[in-house]
């Protein structure tokens, strides 16, 4: 029958995006589980490592840059705070980096109010510089002051083998796994946000913010609360850093490369997306990765100037990003809200 | 019938200019009061005061009994006053849909529940068709419509309405006057500027004239048409001696 | 006690003038085209490269290299402005401060290939020589820079309220729909802001080439004083950046000459947090944007 016909024409549409979604989630998890086995190479796995802590890195800026277009340039304040916290810890009073982790997310969401305060108090590009200066206040303190957090030249975390509970591994893979389980959480928070009324207040504070409060949108709170998630992740990611290299100093844990990565894999992959900021980093770290393996180790700049090029030939020619194409091109029955439109 | 909104020897300066001076009127509920004057009277900072997107010198503005000079935007919202804006401020990449549903929010914390108030709003104001269109892609008497829903998702008790009749022609200022008529049978209160008689004759019971920010009368749309000074105001002097049919 | 304070005071107006040369250039840019440019340090490090090699080649004094820094400069504005920032004009903050703060790694890093960190300098006849006024100790090459810095500024000054196309500079930062409206032609506007702003930080490299070294990091110090006094002078105020900026210079100094060496930056931060903490729309008011 015509009428049956068409009903089940439009079902069958609409179950597709949804079955294809699911599976090839499933067959992403299966290779995603199944790679540390695989690949032999510890060059690869480390590799792996990386493009799993940055892409979580830019998910935690996502959040609120990506999201609620509150563009920061200065979350390595936070990555440094939460590898200093569990550092700390860990080597001033023995205790296990696993509870540093949460300490460092809880210091880095009290910094957070404070920071927000005084950097909510501009708009637009002015509110990123101030961001900039606050992370390079941080940097300067922790580069002066020797007495409590050994200063400029830093410290090294006394290796103790394999000792899990201190969150030391002499198999790489186990890293590989915490990184992957940091990635899952960061995309997992994404998702329920976007679909919860937190993800349309923030993309609407992104859009007007004026609009947004006129529609009763509590936008200095929501600024504030989403400013303390994205930091708390991103100073998780500083502690597992620090772990995983054994080193830690203010320039290491506040570098500026590190924010600007967080910004750019978001931008490059796809600003405000689920998978933005997990395929800009797989393009930009692979792409790093094989400039490296070309020219031998970082000839001083070539990696950024690389970077740089991207940015900007994403921004003059696709602003939405990888992700943005991609919507473009199979349509928008992907998502129906908050609507990547 | 209680009164919706109490305005109190209003003022507010920019620098040299004083926007709104002393401004005074009520509303009651469920009640349409039209806000008019030439350009420049001080209507729109009349509305932003009033909503909070500006502090006002001095005066009071009591909503349904509460007085809320200082409160912020969406306190203000919260407690039951809505408004469009003259140029229309659409959550650009969000669906029209997306974008209702950012006003239900304030209601319902629940999606679902928030997506099925929204399209009832959508619904009102006729855009169901396109409620998977980008707001950005839409014309711009769409989005005035798309700005019309997104305000009464947040269900609100006084609809502030900002020359939302601006550029309509003829059956569009129909459909948005039977709008207004079945809004205000529904028990809103609405406040609407505007500049398009034909509209303002046909919803405004109470009409309020402002000119250089004050008012300068108040009344129905007989005694307003009527008025020696708001003739001057909108013609000049040279006109405010014409001898009216009904005169004497 | 005094002789050292008047010292600082005197060391930081003088370094205040390039900082003036540079955060005019970023409100301009910020006034006309109402966008940041990130990466307005980098023209400045292109200035002082320009000199060093113009001296090294050449034996051209910095200083006399203004008028080749200055033109090179100001094209390469009127390029990007064109061609980049033109493209991104109509979009929201995003592309914007991402394409400038881009185009500043781009020229950083390009730089660290081609130059290397290796520090420049440029050792003239005046380098080393200072008047000793009053038991102040003024060097020579600090004076000079900072009397052209204002010289410029001034020029700018004269350029903006009495050429017409500096008057269609002002009306398009005033209200730029209104200056389209009235007939000006808003891209030559913006080209002759970008080129202006460019030469400007050019003409900031050249005139310190005698008495600092280059590198290709150096942009981002001048940078950072630049966005400061900025936002201290109110975003767009030409006169409040001169004045900030001269200001900026005298507490950074007063900073190193009481606090201690490295504490320059210290003091400007503060500066910056003060600034937002208590009148984020700057000294000369108004709104922030």
């Amino acid at each position: 029958m015509p009428g049956g016909d068409r009903d089940n024409a439009k079902t069958t549409i609409m179950r597709k995006p949804r079955g294809w979604g699911v599976l090839s989630l499933c067959l992403l998890t299966v290779i995603v589980l199944a790679l540390p086995g695989v690949l032999k190479s510890s060059f690869a796995i480390d590799i792996l490592i990386r493009i799993l802590l940055f892409a979580f890195i830019g998910v935690a800026w996502n959040l609120m840059g990506g999201y609620a277009k509150q563009l920061s340039l200065g979350h390595a304040a936070y990555f440094g705070l939460g590898a200093y916290t569990s550092t700390l810890m860990q080597v001033d009073f023995g205790i296990s980096p696993w509870i540093g982790m949460f300490a460092g997310g809880v210091v880095a969401m009290l910094a957070s109010l404070p920071i927000g305060w005084l950097c909510f108090r501009l708009r637009g590009p002015y509110f990123t510089i101030a961001t900039i200066a606050t992370a390079q206040v941080l940097m300067l303190i922790f580069l002066k002051f020797r007495d409590f957090a050994w200063g400029a030249e830093g410290t090294t975390i006394p290796n103790l083998g394999n000792a899990p509970l201190m969150m030391q591994f002499e198999a790489k893979a186990a890293y590989y796994y915490i990184a992957l389980a940091l990635l899952a959480i960061g995309l997992a928070i994404t998702y329920r946000i976007e679909r919860s009324r937190m993800g349309y207040y923030l993309v609407a504070i992104g859009e007007n913010e004026d609009a947004a409060e006129a529609v009763g949108v509590n936008a200095p709170r929501i600024k504030r609360d989403i400013y303390m998630l994205s930091a708390f992740l991103t100073a998780l990611a500083g502690t597992f850093y620090t772990q995983y290299i054994y080193f830690i100093d203010p320039a290491t844990a506040f570098n500026f490369n590190i924010s600007i990565e967080a910004a750019l894999v978001s931008i490059v992959g796809g600003i405000g997306t689920l998978w933005g900021p997990v395929i800009g980093t797989v393009l930009l770290e692979t792409t790093s990765a094989l400039l490296q393996s070309w020219l031998g180790s970082s000839s001083g700049g070539i990696q950024l100037t690389v970077y740089s090029l991207i940015l900007m030939a994403m921004i003059l020619w696709r602003p939405t990003g990888i992700m943005g194409f991609l919507f473009e091109i199979y349509g928008r029955h992907i998502r129906a809200e908050p609507a990547r439109a | 019938m209680g009164e919706a909104l109490v305005i109190r020897n209003l003022s507010k300066r920019f620098g040299g200019l004083r926007a709104v001076q002393d401004v005074s009127f009520s509303v009651e509920e469920s009640e349409t009061v039209a806000l008019i004057g030439p350009n420049g009277a001080g209507k729109t900072t009349s509305f932003n005061l009033i909503t909070g997107f500006h502090r006002p010198d001095t005066g009071s503005v009591l909503a349904f009994g509460r007085e809320i000079v200082g409160l912020r935007p969406h306190d203000i919202c919260a407690h039951g006053l809505a408004r469009t804006f003259q140029v229309a401020k659409p959550f650009g990449a969000m669906t029209v849909l997306a974008n209702v549903m950012t006003g239900a929010f304030l209601r319902d914390k629940n999606a679902d529940v928030a997506r099925a108030k929204a399209r009832e709003a959508i619904e009102f104001v006729g855009l169901s068709a396109k409620e998977g269109t980008a707001a950005r892609d839409l014309t711009t008497i769409d989005q005035r419509r798309l700005e019309m829903a997104r305000a009464l998702a947040t269900q609100p008790r006084l609809l502030l309405l900002d020359e939302v009749m601006a550029g309509l022609n003829p059956s569009e200022i129909d459909q948005a006057v039977a709008l207004m008529g079945k809004l205000s049978k529904r028990g809103l209160t609405i406040v609407i500027v505007e500049h398009v008689m034909r509209a303002i004759m046909a919803v405004a019971r109470h009409i309020v004239v402002l000119d250089h920010g004050q008012k300068i009368a108040e009344g129905n749309p007989k005694e307003i048409v009527e008025n020696p000074e708001v003739i001057r105001a909108y013609l000049g002097s040279g006109y405010t001696h014409v001898p009216t049919p009904e005169a004497g | 006690m005094v002789e050292t304070l008047a010292q600082a005071v005197i060391n930081g107006l003088l370094i205040g003038g390039i900082y003036a040369l540079v955060s005019i250039g970023v409100t301009l840019i910020f006034g006309v085209v109402k966008i940041v440019n990130f990466a307005q340090g980098e023209f400045v490090m292109i200035g002082m490269y320009i000199s060093f090699f113009l001296a090294t080649r050449f034996g051209i004094d910095p200083v006399i290299s203004l008028v080749v820094s200055m033109p090179v400069l100001f094209v390469v504005g009127v390029l990007i402005q064109h061609f980049l920032i033109q493209r991104v004009l109509g979009l929201n903050d995003m592309p914007q401060i991402f394409l400038t703060f881009a185009l500043s790694l781009l020229i950083v890093n390009l730089s660290l290939m081609l130059f290397t960190a290796n520090y420049r300098t440029v050792h003239t006849w005046y380098s080393d020589e200072a008047f000793h006024i009053a038991g102040l100790y003024i060097p020579l090459a600090k004076l000079i820079a900072f009397i052209l810095a204002m010289v410029l500024s001034g020029v700018l000054w004269v350029f903006l309220h009495t050429t017409d196309l500096g008057k269609a500079m002002r009306a398009a930062s005033q209200n730029r729909d209104v200056a389209m409206l009235m007939g000006i032609n808003t891209n030559r506007v913006f080209c002759v802001a970008l080129g202006v702003a460019l030469a400007l930080a050019g003409a900031a490299g050249s005139l310190l080439m005698p008495f600092y070294p280059a590198y290709p990091m150096v942009g981002q110090v001048f940078v950072l004083m630049a966005f400061v006094a900025v936002v201290l002078g109110t975003l767009g105020n030409i006169i409040g950046a001169l004045a900030a900026s001269l200001m900026m210079g005298v507490a950074e100094s007063l900073g190193v000459q009481f606090v201690g060496a490295d504490s320059g930056l210290i003091v400007v931060f503060l500066m910056l947090l003060l600034t937002l903490a208590v009148r984020p729309s700057g000294l000369a008011g108004g709104r922030p944007r």
